[in-house]
């Protein structure tokens, strides 16, 4: 491996000086002249049918410029998530979704929209619309939404034979003879678990400005993670060429956490059909609310999980279900089934195995991606048997993880191997740091309460493949004074790749990050990439800006060989510098210019000099990245140590140690950042944060005061360690690294209450009510 | 619509100018409530009248047998204020848990009252210290006794478009005397409290003299629970009496369910022990002297 000067390297963040002064642009900053504001009319039924739209009064105010409803407004079907365009061979795409229809499907579904010159005019106008609904029976559950009597959605969308309001297909996964296995086992658990509906609750809320010139062409700022396939989800639901839209960020995303992989909500497309209509520009803010009501969820979802092990604590097979209300529209409901199953299925080395896994549609806001897609769902499920069967045998948790986890080159489901792993060193580091060896002798601080410890261990991926088509191109140019500049397709969504992107990019060319630029999130810029998300970005996309960087230094060194009077093998280049490899201390050598260094052999040129020897040449040095990435796990664990009080079942989490195996840390301050901030949501997901409906199908969360995010006070003392490894398919040995931190939290800390309080909590979040109604059944 | 954001520099200004608007205007002390509620079109004025220019509405005033709160007090004034921490701990405990420490800078805690809100953490804290409220209109100043200031639930008896709560006044602790308060919560900040307990209790020989014990949210402003305070007069301090006083007041609490904030079941089950900790911790302060 050459000197590695950037890469695992804590260097300061490109945008560290312009988010932390209020300086960076945000698409909900952006504004034009002449711009019009948009706002939409939602629906207050859950299920209902538009029997009448009266738009009328509404287009008379002043200051309305377009009014758009399922009369006006484009009528192609589509998926507002990636799926629309990434969706693998092997599957179909689920089309179900119009940008405005006569049926509405849940609170919050767009009814119709308006642009005016002011937000305040668009609100009034709004309260001039008249609609008459049929009220259409809803359903809310998903078990009940497989019912006979309950009504379909999707009629004829793309429900698969096999069960009432199942989108796209059941997803089954088969590995060995899991009948046969459970047979075989000695002991053997099952259980069910429910998983509540949350929120990612990015900072910035689903944003967009369209903007329509008057050649046709498109342009649209947006909060997107995924430039390039909403570019082409916007072409077919308006039927304009994907080469006449130009998707971007300005540059900056306000988080994103899975929430827009794909359209952001719908803000692009009700911006863009507002644009098309009224001829100038038209910015769709969603407040805090609509974020809320009208934007995907993370999956709600009921796991089962079977295992069997032998005596000796060997596991021999594993069953797993798992049931997820999608709500109204499909989004990512045939893969986040898949995805939870194939995580939770990789992280031991179960000869006999089966997963059978789908969504159902009912009437509720969307459900979608969210940070961990599906495994902290199943890692939840499975990884509170694993501590269930740990008392069956009378064996410790932490033992019985060692003997079943996964190890280098095990055989496992998934269609790309296991090559590198230290989950065993991460339980080593964090059990140490937690003081696991004083579980059995935990003191509680008083008497009404009981304290106990919990680990959980899991796994996740480091790109999409292969459940959503994903491949990663990137251009390098190296500029006629030798700096250089890159283009990759991956937006910055605060997730640091503007700065890891880079430090890859330095080190596999060779030259210091500051001679360095980037060009990011904008789909005419840049070549095609599948977009943020999947914990991919600095892996996959850094594989391709590490290919294109070596092929720009093979064409320097071939170009440069000549005058060194050597062959291009026997050049190198680093820190900006190009000389004969065999040169014993690079640093002291003297600098001369090309044309000298034949004479000078011990000396170096720099890339300035070359470029510019090469500019007056007519000659460049210009490259393209173009990768398949393969696949790679992460590994990782959490542990907790919890306190309960009894007599309120009010719970403080004492400590929280998340130890994870990320590759090569290609900057650790940027994944110590992601640990932490993955931990604290699932904090909240262990503990406090919910999105529930009544009766009627309106969601009874819906903003900051009533979803229980945890604030700065909520949350405990955290350790992060990172245990390296080196990947080889990975960029300098990098795995993903985003998405790992929200697998494991809620699974530890649930089997940290069941060590407390001898209570198995099978439904999240483990509320003090929750709790209470566990200890005191008679109250 | 807003149209006008004045300044009194006395209290007889700040009242002429409610009077001159003719229930148009309104008083504003702090506004985190109000500037929501407007928001939301739950309440409007044409006219805001702020109090903090008149001398003395941002002081906490210890008198020779009292303690006095002026109107633009803010709650992080009390939960800075060492004179409060001995006085009247319960309600520095009650003005921390107040939203987050920007809120905490700019509510004040005789807004917390005047809104009304039966929970309202520095309400149910002040509702068990004997306090009364100082409260000007055009016919004078009276004063009122705090569980007077209630029309209903989130009603308040003060109209905001006419008349001013200038201050709060509760008798300063004397030997024995000792105050506390308790809530639940589902985070440690930003959250309304699911139920909050107030207690004051003085200590003679290990034996309770006077109760106060208050709990909220189940009815118009913090509610003593009449029977538990009853039934601890005189008796001994002891955990079977404070445990018992719990029971009674379960009996007495009507909470009702609420999605958001816990259900009646898991209210009631826990007011007991609430109402044993807040006791205790009351006790505590009257034996610290």
């Amino acid at each position: 491996m050459a000197n590695l000067r950037a890469v695992g390297k804590s260097v300061d963040r490109r945008d560290g000086v312009d988010k932390t002064t209020g300086r960076a642009l945000f698409t909900s900053d952006m504004t034009f002249p002449g711009m019009l504001h948009a706002k939409v009319l939602r629906s207050p039924h859950a299920h209902a049918r538009i029997v009448s739209i009266d738009t009328s009064k509404a287009e008379k105010l002043d200051g309305v410029k377009a009014v758009m409803t399922h009369k006006n407004g484009p009528k192609n079907l589509f998926n507002a998530a990636a799926p629309m365009f990434l969706t693998v061979s092997n599957l179909e795409r689920v089309l179900d979704q119009y940008l405005f229809d006569e049926i509405v499907r849940y609170v919050g579904d767009e009814v119709a929209a308006v642009a005016a010159t002011t937000e305040a005019i668009a609100e009034k106008a709004l309260s001039l619309i008249e609609v008459e609904y049929e009220l259409l029976p809803a359903v809310l559950d998903a078990e009940e939404a497989m019912s006979e009597n309950a009504p379909e959605l999707h009629a004829g969308k793309g429900c698969t034979p096999e069960g009432k309001n199942i989108p796209g297909e059941i997803i089954r996964i088969p590995y060995g003879d899991v009948e046969k296995g459970l047979k075989e086992s000695d002991v053997v658990i099952e259980k069910s678990f429910t998983l509540p509906i949350v929120k990612q609750v990015q900072m910035e809320t689903q944003s967009a400005v369209a903007q329509v010139s008057g050649s046709g062409d498109v342009t649209v700022w947006s909060t997107t993670q995924t430039p390039h396939p909403s570019r082409a989800i916007l072409g077919q639901v308006f039927g304009i060429p994907a080469s006449k839209i130009r998707v971007l960020a300005p540059p900056y995303v306000g988080g994103g956490f899975g929430v827009r992989i794909g359209l952001s909500g719908l803000a692009e497309a009700i911006a863009l059909g507002l644009a098309l209509q009224a001829k100038r520009p038209v910015k769709m803010v969603y407040s805090r609310k609509e974020d809320f009501i009208a934007s995907d969820t993370r999956h709600p979802a009921t796991v089962t999980v079977k295992l069997g092990a032998k005596k000796d604590g060997t596991f021999h097979a594993l069953d797993l279900k798992g049931i997820f209300n999608t709500g109204a529209y499909c989004g990512f409901g045939t893969e986040l089934p898949g995805v939870c199953g194939a995580m939770t299925l990789a992280i031991y080395r179960i000869p006999h195995q089966r997963y059978l896994g789908h969504s159902v549609y009912t009437n509720r806001t969307s459900s979608g991606a969210m940070r961990g897609f599906g495994n902290p769902q199943g890692n939840f499920a499975l990884e509170q048997v694993v501590d269930m069967m740990a008392d069956a045998l009378g064996m410790s948790p932490y033992e019985l993880r060692l003997k079943n986890i996964m190890k280098v080159n095990d055989p496992w489901c998934l269609p790309f191997p296991c090559l590198s792993t230290e989950l065993a060193e991460c339980m080593k580091q964090a059990s140490e740091s937690i003081g696991w060896e004083k579980r059995e002798s935990l003191k509680a601080s008083a008497p009404h309460k009981v304290r106990g410890m919990g680990m959980a261990v899991g796994t996740h991926v480091s790109n999409a493949w292969p459940f959503c088509v994903d491949y990663d191109n990137a251009y390098f140019t190296v500029q006629s004074d030798g700096t250089v500049h890159v283009a990759s397709g991956v937006p910055e969504m605060g997730t640091g790749v503007c700065t890891s992107l880079i430090q890859i990019a330095a080190d596999a060319f060779g030259i210091d990050m500051d001679r360095i630029s980037l060009s990011f999130g904008d789909t005419l810029t840049t070549p095609f990439d599948i977009g943020s998300h999947a914990s991919r970005t600095c892996y996959a996309a850094g594989l391709a800006i590490k290919e294109a960087a070596e092929d720009a230094r093979a064409q320097i060194f071939d170009y440069v060989a000549p005058y060194f009077d050597v062959t291009p093998e026997m050049v190198s280049l680093q820190d900006g510098y190009v000389f004969v490899s065999s040169l014993s201390d690079p640093d002291a050598a003297s600098v001369v210019s090309l044309d000298d260094v034949k004479e000078h052999k011990q000396s170096k040129v720099s890339l300035e000099n070359i470029a510019y020897h090469a500019h007056v040449r007519n000659k460049q040095f210009i490259s393209t990245g173009k990768i398949v990435p393969k696949n790679a796990p992460p590994w990782h664990v959490c542990f907790a140590d919890v306190e309960v009080d009894t007599e309120t079942g009010k719970v403080d989490v004492l400590n929280l140690v998340a130890a994870h195996d990320v590759g090569t840390a290609v900057n650790p301050m940027i994944v110590e950042g992601q640990i932490e901030g993955g931990v604290v949501q699932g904090l909240g997901y262990a503990l406090t944060e919910e999105i529930r409906y009544n009766d009627s199908g309106v969601q009874t969360h819906s903003n900051m005061h009533s979803y229980m995010l945890p604030t700065a006070e909520d949350i405990p003392p955290m350790k992060s360690i990172i245990v390296e490894s080196h990947d080889p398919t990975g960029p300098f040995g990098a795995k993903g690294a985003g998405e790992c931190s929200l697998v494991c939290p809620a699974s530890a800390i649930a089997n940290a209450l069941a060590n407390a309080t001898n209570i198995r909590f099978t439904e999240l979040p483990a509320t003090p009510e929750r709790i209470f109604a566990k200890l005191h059944p008679q109250n | 619509m807003v149209q006008d954001y004045v300044f009194p520099g006395t209290v007889e200004q700040a009242v002429a100018m409610l009077a001159e608007s003719k229930g148009r205007a309104r008083v504003i002390a702090g506004g985190t409530d109000l500037v929501l509620d407007m928001r939301d079109g739950k309440i409007t004025a044409d006219k805001l009248v702020d109090l903090r220019a008149i001398d003395g509405m941002q002081r906490i005033v210890e008198h020779d047998d009292s303690i006095s709160i002026g109107a633009s007090v803010t709650h992080s004034q009390i939960v800075r204020s060492t004179l409060l921490r001995h006085h009247a701990p319960g309600l520095v405990d009650a003005c921390r848990k107040v939203g987050s420490l920007q809120i905490r800078n700019v509510a004040t805690v005789v807004g917390n009252v005047v809104n009304g809100n039966p929970a309202a953490d520095a309400a149910v804290a002040l509702a068990c210290l004997d306090a009364t409220a100082t409260v000007v209109d055009e016919q004078g100043t009276r004063t009122i006794p705090f569980n007077e200031l209630y029309a209903g639930i989130c009603i308040s008896c003060i109209n905001s478009s006419c008349q001013i709560v200038t201050q709060i006044s509760f008798p300063k602790k004397k030997a024995g005397e000792g105050s506390s308060y308790i809530r639940m919560e589902q985070r440690k900040a930003l959250s309304l409290p699911m139920l909050n307990v107030s207690s004051k209790v003085r200590v003679i020989n290990s034996q309770f003299q006077d109760v106060q014990l208050l709990m909220a949210p189940v009815g118009a402003g913090p509610q003593h629970a009449v029977t538990a305070e009853d039934f601890l007069m005189g008796k001994d301090i002891t955990d079977e009496n404070i445990r018992q006083a719990g029971v009674l007041a379960r009996e007495q609490a009507t909470f009702r369910s609420s999605a958001v904030r816990g259900s009646k079941e898991y209210r009631i089950g826990v007011l007991p022990v609430c109402v044993e900790r807040a006791l205790r911790a009351a006790i505590a302060d009257a034996q610290e002297g």
